[in-house]
């Protein structure tokens, strides 16, 4: 088998930071948007980008993840030859052990890649809302022959400190990685996303997987590797939405940008669809007193109540005399006769009661977000 | 119901009232309910009921029917071991009146029936909207030793009935005359579900060879004294599609919540092809009330006791009431509807106002532009 380029999606991630919305679940099976689960989007994007052969390494909860991705046809990856395939960690014959970092998860795997005999191998993460064309970026990588491409973005100059930024040339060489710098010295930042040459990335990775100092982690140990001994690293730029939804706050804005008309990420776009693993529902019911505006509905709810800029999943139920604003609902989540709920998450299958009160002072631009879950 | 099989034949002929709908599809695949085709329900029913064989007759108008069932996957049917299959299309003669169950559409599939090792057939038309667990109807079928057992209900719940639809009449359980309306009216009213045992199916299709009476409700009505016929009551919500008024009427029907709860809130769905669509926008200025909203809607306007399919974009300043728009529709500014049907595909431009009748709604065809 000959493949150009297998692409490597990291979905091992607890997800700490999103709090109980990770209890029982991977960060990449994460609801975002209603439907969709954040995993649909790099997915997705490897559809657009024709590239059919799609590692997804799994570790932390990955049931719901496993079930949702099946056998890839929602993304039509259910190819002969290729597809989506998940990767657990596995047992050798010199026993087994959990994936350490993300390029050990990688390391782990090299048998899976090898496999395709790729030229190239995309790295991704499973928490990132964006679209992207890969095969654009993978254009770049050969035309400036690298031996490894690292798509970055303009960040806002006051945001820089919290991302890993690079320096480039006016070739897009990197010559230098500032991670979380104090003082950066440019607001490229990484957006996680890396093209290899493939016989580069596995001498990179046996390397890393002799030295005991190393964490086994791309950003921290591998690439830095790669830069000290002079490869060729480039930076792609990326202009466009992406946002990493990894915490509980940014996790809401990112949900709340797809109400913002503004916002020029659109889920409606007929040339660069996001797919996800649909089940069938019974279309939306809205009953006579129901006042909705400004909101995102998916299949299955049922809505009596007033729902203002917000987001519902599947089967969501909302009672009479209801009132949602600012809320994202996950699916089969009940909200009862009388609940005033604002600037919340509620967590899927929760009962909200009758008598609930998540209000908060107007005058408050950037309220807390509580995340209810029971 | 292991020892049974589904098939599915349109016994209701195809109204004039609804031939905008019908030219490049059959009454099965007809759109309803903001997601669905009618054959959904019935198909949905045999499969939650445990029947695991099921053969589909069309007529002549296939695609939309092969496009809507695929491999049969999205109501559990899997193609491998033959769960599902589209068999040769109904021929409906109109020699005088419409024959309900036309042998001739049986003859011409005999080896759907002669390769299937069940011993029961039911048989069931894809124009009801229900939802029915045939199990107690297989059970008295079985308990009586039935040649065949006639699912009716009581009164006359299927709005308009024709000339040709048949009543049961019962001495104690068991039924002892079948009346077409127009002869006789009884208070039980054959649903067109029935369960019929193969090998009394088999001699039926021979005698019908020999005779030339391709109708089967007559040969069972002019043999109901040598025959085991029973009944099986339905009690639950039923109506049956089989013209245009009936169509807004059934439709109309969902907005009841009761009604909507029945059918699609119980233990057991109703499934139907998926798509991938994103969910629907409501902005800003939308207005939505007693509607039922299919996915991948943009909403920017008024909406009241109506029914949008997926996919449909309505612009700012108009208002919808009382109507069925299917799927991908499009609806320009300041546009005024009022007991409109608009088929898939049809566009409106801005300022343009549309007012049908309850009884008489202006219908739209696939496709137009206004």
């Amino acid at each position: 088998m000959n493949t150009e380029c297998v692409a490597m999606l990291l979905a091992g991630g607890q997800g700490s930071r999103l709090g109980s919305l990770t209890f029982n679940n991977a960060k990449p099976a994460v609801l975002f948007g209603g439907k969709y689960r954040i995993i649909d989007f790099p997915l997705s994007n490897c559809m657009n980008s024709d590239i059919d052969v799609v590692g997804v390494l799994t570790q932390y909860r990955p049931y719901i993840l496993n079930n949702y991705i099946g056998d890839g046809s929602a993304w039509a990856l259910d190819q002969v030859q290729g597809g989506v395939h998940i990767l657990p960690p596995y047992m050798g014959q010199k026993g087994g052990r959990w994936y350490s970092g993300t390029a050990d998860a990688i390391y782990q795997n090299l048998d899976f890649i090898d496999r395709f005999d790729p030229e190239y191998v995309l790295i991704l993460s499973g928490d990132h809302i964006y679209k992207m064309d890969y095969s654009k970026m993978l254009a770049f990588h050969k035309k400036k022959e690298a031996d490894l491409t690292i798509a970055v973005m303009d960040v806002p100059w006051e945001d820089a400190h919290r991302f890993g930024i690079v320096n480039t040339d006016e070739e897009h060489c990197i010559k230098e990685f500032q991670e979380k710098p104090e003082h950066p010295k440019s607001n490229k930042a990484s957006m996680g996303i890396y093209i290899f040459t493939w016989k580069e990335l596995k001498k990179a990775l046996l390397d890393d997987a002799g030295n005991r100092e190393s964490e086994h982690d791309f950003g921290h140990n591998v690439i830095p590797m790669l830069h000290e001994s002079g490869k060729r690293i480039y930076a792609y730029p990326y202009s466009g939405y992406w946002r990493d939804v990894g915490t509980v706050q940014s996790y809401y804005d990112a949900n709340m940008d797809l109400l913002d008309t503004d916002c020029d990420f659109d889920l409606s776009d007929r040339n660069f669809r996001v797919f996800s693993n649909n089940t069938s529902r019974h279309p939306q019911f809205i009953g006579p007193q129901a006042k909705i505006s400004n909101s995102l509905i998916c299949d299955g709810c049922i809505i009596f109540g007033k729902v203002e800029n917000s987001i519902l999943s599947h089967d969501v139920v909302i009672h009479k005399k209801t009132s949602l604003k600012n809320v994202i609902v996950h699916t089969g989540a009940i909200i009862e006769d009388g609940a005033i709920l604002e600037n919340c998450i509620v967590g899927a299958r929760a009962r909200i009661k009758g008598d609930a009160r998540y209000v908060t002072d107007p005058a408050d631009t950037t309220p807390e977000i509580h995340v209810i879950n029971n | 119901m292991k020892n049974a099989v589904g098939l599915i034949l349109n016994v209701d002929g195809e109204d004039d009232s609804l031939k905008d709908f019908l030219q490049h599809r059959s009454l099965s695949t007809l759109p309803f309910g903001g997601r669905y085709r009618l054959i959904d329900f019935t198909l949905s029913n045999m499969v939650n009921s445990g029947l695991s064989h099921i053969g589909v007759i069309g007529s002549h108008k296939y695609s939309s029917l092969v496009d809507h069932l695929g491999t049969g996957k999205e109501w559990s049917l899997s193609r491998k071991t033959q769960d599902l299959s589209i068999l040769s299309g109904s021929n409906n003669y109109h020699i005088g009146r419409l024959i309900k169950v036309n042998l001739r559409n049986l003859q011409n599939n005999r080896g759907f029936l002669d390769a299937t090792g069940a011993e029961h057939i039911l048989i069931a038309t894809p124009n009801l909207v229900t939802t029915f667990d045939f199990k107690n109807a297989y059970d008295i079928h079985l308990k009586n030793d039935s040649d065949i057992t006639l699912i009716f209900k009581k009164d006359d719940p299927l709005y308009h009935l024709k000339d040709n639809d048949l009543y049961l009449e019962f001495t104690k359980n068991r039924v002892s005359g079948l009346h077409y309306k127009r002869e006789h009216t009884t208070g039980h009213f054959f649903t067109e579900m029935f369960f019929v045992k193969k090998s009394i199916l088999e001699e039926l299709l021979d005698l019908s060879e020999r005779t030339g009476d391709w109708d089967l409700m007559d040969m069972i009505k002019y043999n109901i004294d040598t025959l085991r016929v029973f009944g099986a009551q339905h009690t639950g919500y039923i109506k049956r599609v089989n013209c245009l008024e009936n169509y807004m009427k059934t439709s109309m029907d969902l907005l009841e919540y009761e009604i909507m709860q029945e059918l699609f809130l119980g233990k057991n769905s109703i499934h139907t092809k998926i798509k991938d669509n994103h969910p629907t926008l409501y902005d800003d200025p939308a207005q939505v009330s007693n509607s039922i909203v299919g996915s991948g809607c943009i909403i920017d306007g008024t909406i009241n006791h109506s029914i949008i399919f997926r996919d449909t974009q309505m612009n700012v300043g108009s208002h919808i009431q009382n109507s069925i728009i299917m799927q991908r529709c499009e609806i320009g500014r300041n546009v005024n509807l009022n007991y409109v049907v608009m088929d898939k595909d049809t566009k409106i431009s801005d300022h343009t106002t549309l007012v049908g009748k309850p009884h008489a709604p202006i219908v739209l065809k696939k496709g137009t532009v206004i």
